[in-house]
Order: structure tokens, then C-alpha cells, then sequence
């Protein structure tokens, strides 16, 4: 589903991340480690084709990531499901806007967006929040609807960038408890955090990444 | 389509959201369309009267003293087969006479103290007016002056020139007016969609990260600038119309002599403002959004 052969990326001189090779299969749910700035986030963006890789090929489900037109990358992203540590919600809307952008994107009618939504929200457990300014809502909710927005579109991989950073560990327990939900269903899902208590003892299999490298591929 | 109607729906909220800064785009605008379209009523109106003057214009071929009845025929002959020439109309130098004796009038015993009648025989020429330019005049009298029996042609050669110059200058000033004023509007709508497509960057990076297209991002902003463009057109016609009604039906009371200069404007005219205002901001919108790279 994602696999990533010999893959570099350089900002001018220096080197970000170099020969980086793993596979994650489809269905997988796949942890990502290693100290900040060992280039967890980098990696992500060149999942996403948000950066470029200067060497090696990047596939996901089934796209060539690196040789992408700019006018294909929209397509590629509607299948790949992103959620970010700093949340990126749209702060002046409301939790069913911000998730409905998503499918508005897409060009769902009215009323398949209103049952998607719905539905999303209720799988987060938000579904009493739907009109509540996101502004208003507490961190944990707010990644919650980060993560309804991700998967309202059923994406066949979801990407998850230090998705508990900022969350007390009740939350972030919910947060993982929903990954692994999304997960079940059949979703690829990679997940970069440096929190190893996170993943320790959950039988999944663990990509470091330490000094630009992979340092080891292991099953937690 | 449905693409289209969610740009629709969110250009009309954002117009709304961002009033103030619409409100006072609208104004700009609309005084640059009703600065050009106010000068281009006028240049129509001189050039009405310029059209009207050149249907008189004529041209004067005196004829030699001593040709006969045959050569001026076969001169009026000549003349006629000019495609060029609407109208030939002879004149006798008795009838050149008679007519300076109307114009002299209480001066005209003055003529009696002549022997001979000195006036010479003439055709009055009109000419087709798209030929009336100085230049194309100039070269038709040099012509007709190398016939055989022709002595002299005379027209108005000054006024010709003055009229020229006069509709070479509208003309002129209409073009350079004409484009400052598109490109000032342009820039008016650039700088505007240019600020509120700023105030949206947050939302616009993460539209692309959910997969919007281009043209999804781009559509509202452009459908915004259409509408400020399209107002402000029909708020430049209506003042435009007021302004015109208020010339053509109060002032001339009090200016007389302007009711030979205003000609009515056209529906036309006043339909085009309003698609120059848009087509201009639907311009300056499109730069305004750039080139959305992911």
C-alpha cells in the first residue's frame, strides 16, 4: 500500500532523510519513531506529496508519488486521509463545516455530506458538538474532528503526524483507540510519534528512524 | 456543477463577510468606469456633430475661361464616373454672378461698374463621406485638377483639418484614458482578491490538503471578482444615465446651444459598462490567485 524504495531528500546541502526503504501493506496499522528531528514529518510529506523526494520512488495505493503532475496531487490526497499534530481546523467554523469541507471537495450532495458527517462525528463521538464553533472545543475534540475529517472520505491510507503531541494521555488513548478502529476497517494507517508508550506492547511493527536513516524495523 | 454552486454560494458569503473592503472596491471602480465611459459619451456626441458638419462638405472645380459646352460636358462626364463623387452640380458663371449679387446685397451696385462678368463657370462637387479626410481630399483635387479645362479646385481645406485633428485627438485621448482606466481597474480588483485570498490562507492550505483542485479553490475568488466588477458597471451606467438625462433634459434649458451636441447613448453602451467592469475584475482576480502549486 505505501512503499518507499531508497528514497532521499535534501534541503539545499543538507540531508533530511537518506535511503530510506519499508513497506507498509495494506491493512496495516504501522508506527513510525524516532527523536524529534529525525525527519518523521518529512517522510510524511513526501508520502503525501507535500515535499518531492530527490531520489528513490515513492508508491501509494498505487501512485507513483514522485513523478505526480500538479494537477493529479488533489486526487492522490482524497485518498490519503492526513491528520496533523497542530490539528489544522478551520477555527471560525464549526465541527460539521470542518468536516464536510472534505466531502464538499469530493462534490457530495447536500444530503449524503449531512449522513456522512453525521455518521463521522458519531464514530468520533462528537456527534452532541456538530454546531459547536471548533474554536470552542478542547484539544482532544478537536483532533477527534481532525480525525472525522480524515476519515469521512474513507481514504485507503491515513497518515498521523504526532497525533497525541498535544493531548493529556486519557485523550490520547482515544485518539489511538480511534486509529485502531479506522484501522479494523481496512484503512492503511501509519502513525509517526515519538512516544513510545504509544506503541509498546501492542504487537505492531515499528519503523525508527534514527540520524536520516532507518535504524531498525521491529514489532513493539 | 456542484462545484459551481459552492462557489457561488461561498463568493455571495464572502462579499458579505468582507463588506467594507467590497464596498469601497465597488466605489473605485465605478468612478473609473464612469470617468471612461462619461469621456466616451462625449467623444460620441463630437463625433455625431463632426458626421453631421462633413455632410455638407463639398468641393468647388472651376472651370477654364475659354472651354465650350462640349469640354464641360465631357469634364462633367469625367466627374460622374468618379465612384468617389455623389453629386456633380454645374453652376454658370451668370448663376456665380447672380449668387454674389444675394450675398452682397446693398453692396451688390458695386458689380455694375464691370464690363464683364469675371466669376468662371464651376462644378460643386459632394464627395462620399469616408473619403472626407484631409489627405484622400487633398489627392481627389490634385486629380481632378489634371483634367483638361479645369483651372482651379478649391475646399475647405483648414476646416477639413481642424475637424481631423480634432477627432484624431478624441480619438487618441480615448485610448490612453481608455487603457489606464482598464488597467487601474484591474489592479483595483487584484489588490482586493489579493488581500482576501490572504485572509484565507489558512483555509486554502487546507483545502489542498484535503484534495481540492485548482479550480475549486480559484472559482469563489474569481466569482467574487465578477460580481465586484459586474456592480460596479451597473452603478457607473445608472450614474452615467442620470448624468446624461440630467444634461439632455435640464441644462440644455439653460445652455441652449448644447442641444446640437448631445445624441442619445445607446442600450448597448450601457450594457457594455457593466461587461467591461466584469470582464476587467474577472481579469484582475485571475492574477490576483495565481498559480496554486501543492
Amino acid at each position: 500500500m505505501i512503499q518507499l524504495t531508497n528514497v532521499s531528500k535534501f534541503y539545499d546541502e543538507d540531508i533530511i532523510l537518506k535511503d530510506i526503504s519499508f513497506i507498509v501493506n495494506k491493512g496495516e496499522l504501522c508506527y513510525l519513531t524516532g527523536p524529534s528531528g529525525a525527519g518523521k514529518t518529512t517522510l510524511l510529506k513526501l508520502i503525501y506529496r507535500a515535499e518531492r523526494p530527490d531520489n528513490g520512488k515513492i508508491f501509494v495505493a498505487g501512485w507513483n508519488v514522485g513523478e505526480l503532475k500538479q494537477r493529479t496531487i488533489p486526487f492522490l490526497r482524497r485518498n490519503v486521509g492526513v491528520v496533523f499534530q497542530d490539528f489544522r481546523l478551520l477555527l471560525n467554523k464549526t465541527a460539521f463545516d470542518n468536516i464536510a469541507l472534505a466531502l464538499r471537495i469530493q462534490g457530495l450532495n447536500r444530503r449524503q455530506i449531512e449522513e456522512e458527517v453525521n455518521d463521522a462525528l458519531e464514530e468520533v463521538g462528537l456527534k452532541g458538538k456538530s454546531h459547536t464553533l471548533s474554536q470552542h472545543l478542547s484539544g482532544g475534540e478537536q483532533q477527534r474532528v481532525v480525525i472525522a475529517r480524515a476519515m469521512v472520505s474513507k481514504p485507503t491510507v491515513m497518515l498521523a503526524d504526532e497525533p497525541t503531541g498535544n493531548l493529556d494521555p486519557e485523550t490520547s488513548d482515544i485518539v489511538i483507540k480511534l486509529f485502531k478502529e479506522i484501522n479494523a476497517k481496512g484503512t492503511t494507517v501509519l502513525i509517526a510519534t515519538h512516544n513510545k508508550e504509544l506503541f509498546i506492547g501492542t504487537g505492531r511493527r515499528v519503523i525508527s528512524i534514527k540520524d536520516k536513516v532507518i535504524e531498525k524495523e521491529s514489532i513493539a | 456543477m456542484k462545484v459551481l454552486v459552492y462557489s457561488f454560494q461561498t463568493a455571495l458569503k464572502n462579499l458579505w463577510q468582507a463588506r467594507w473592503i467590497n464596498f469601497l472596491t465597488v466605489i473605485s471602480i465605478s468612478v473609473g468606469l464612469l470617468l471612461l465611459s462619461a469621456f466616451l459619451l462625449i467623444t460620441i456626441n463630437v463625433d455625431s456633430v463632426i458626421n453631421r458638419w462633413s455632410r455638407g462638405f463639398g468641393m468647388v472645380v472651376y472651370l477654364q475661361d475659354n472651354i465650350g459646352s462640349e469640354d464641360e460636358e465631357h469634364i462633367k462626364t469625367l466627374l460622374l464616373q468618379d465612384k468617389e463623387i455623389l453629386e456633380v452640380k454645374y453652376i454658370s458663371n451668370d448663376e456665380a454672378l447672380d449668387t454674389l449679387r444675394e450675398v452682397l446685397r446693398s453692396q451688390a451696385s458695386v458689380l455694375e461698374e464691370l464690363e464683364d462678368n469675371p466669376l468662371p463657370s464651376s462644378f460643386e462637387l459632394k464627395l462620399k463621406r469616408d473619403i472626407i479626410n484631409p489627405s484622400l481630399v487633398e489627392k481627389k483635387a490634385a486629380r481632378i485638377r489634371q483634367i483638361d479645362g479645369v483651372d482651379d479646385v478649391r475646399y475647405g481645406e483648414e476646416w477639413l483639418s481642424s475637424l481631423n485633428t480634432i477627432s484624431k485627438a478624441l480619438s487618441i485621448i480615448a485610448i490612453f484614458l481608455g487603457g489606464a482606466i482598464f488597467i487601474a481597474i484591474t489592479f483595483i480588483t487584484y489588490t482586493t482578491i489579493k488581500i482576501l485570498f490572504y485572509r484565507r490562507i489558512d483555509e486554502i492550505e487546507t483545502m489542498k490538503l484535503l484534495g481540492a483542485t485548482r479550480i475549486f479553490i480559484k472559482l469563489p475568488f474569481l466569482i467574487e471578482g465578477l460580481f465586484i466588477g459586474l456592480f460596479s458597471g451597473v452603478v457607473s451606467s445608472l450614474l452615467l444615465f442620470v448624468m446624461h438625462s440630467f444634461t439632455a433634459f435640464k441644462l440644455i434649458e439653460f445652455l441652449p446651444s448644447l442641444r446640437a451636441l448631445v445624441v442619445p447613448l445607446p442600450l448597448e453602451g450601457f450594457l457594455a459598462i457593466p461587461a467591461a467592469g466584469a470582464v476587467l475584475s474577472l481579469i484582475g482576480s485571475f492574477i490576483a490567485t495565481g498559480r496554486i502549486r501543492y
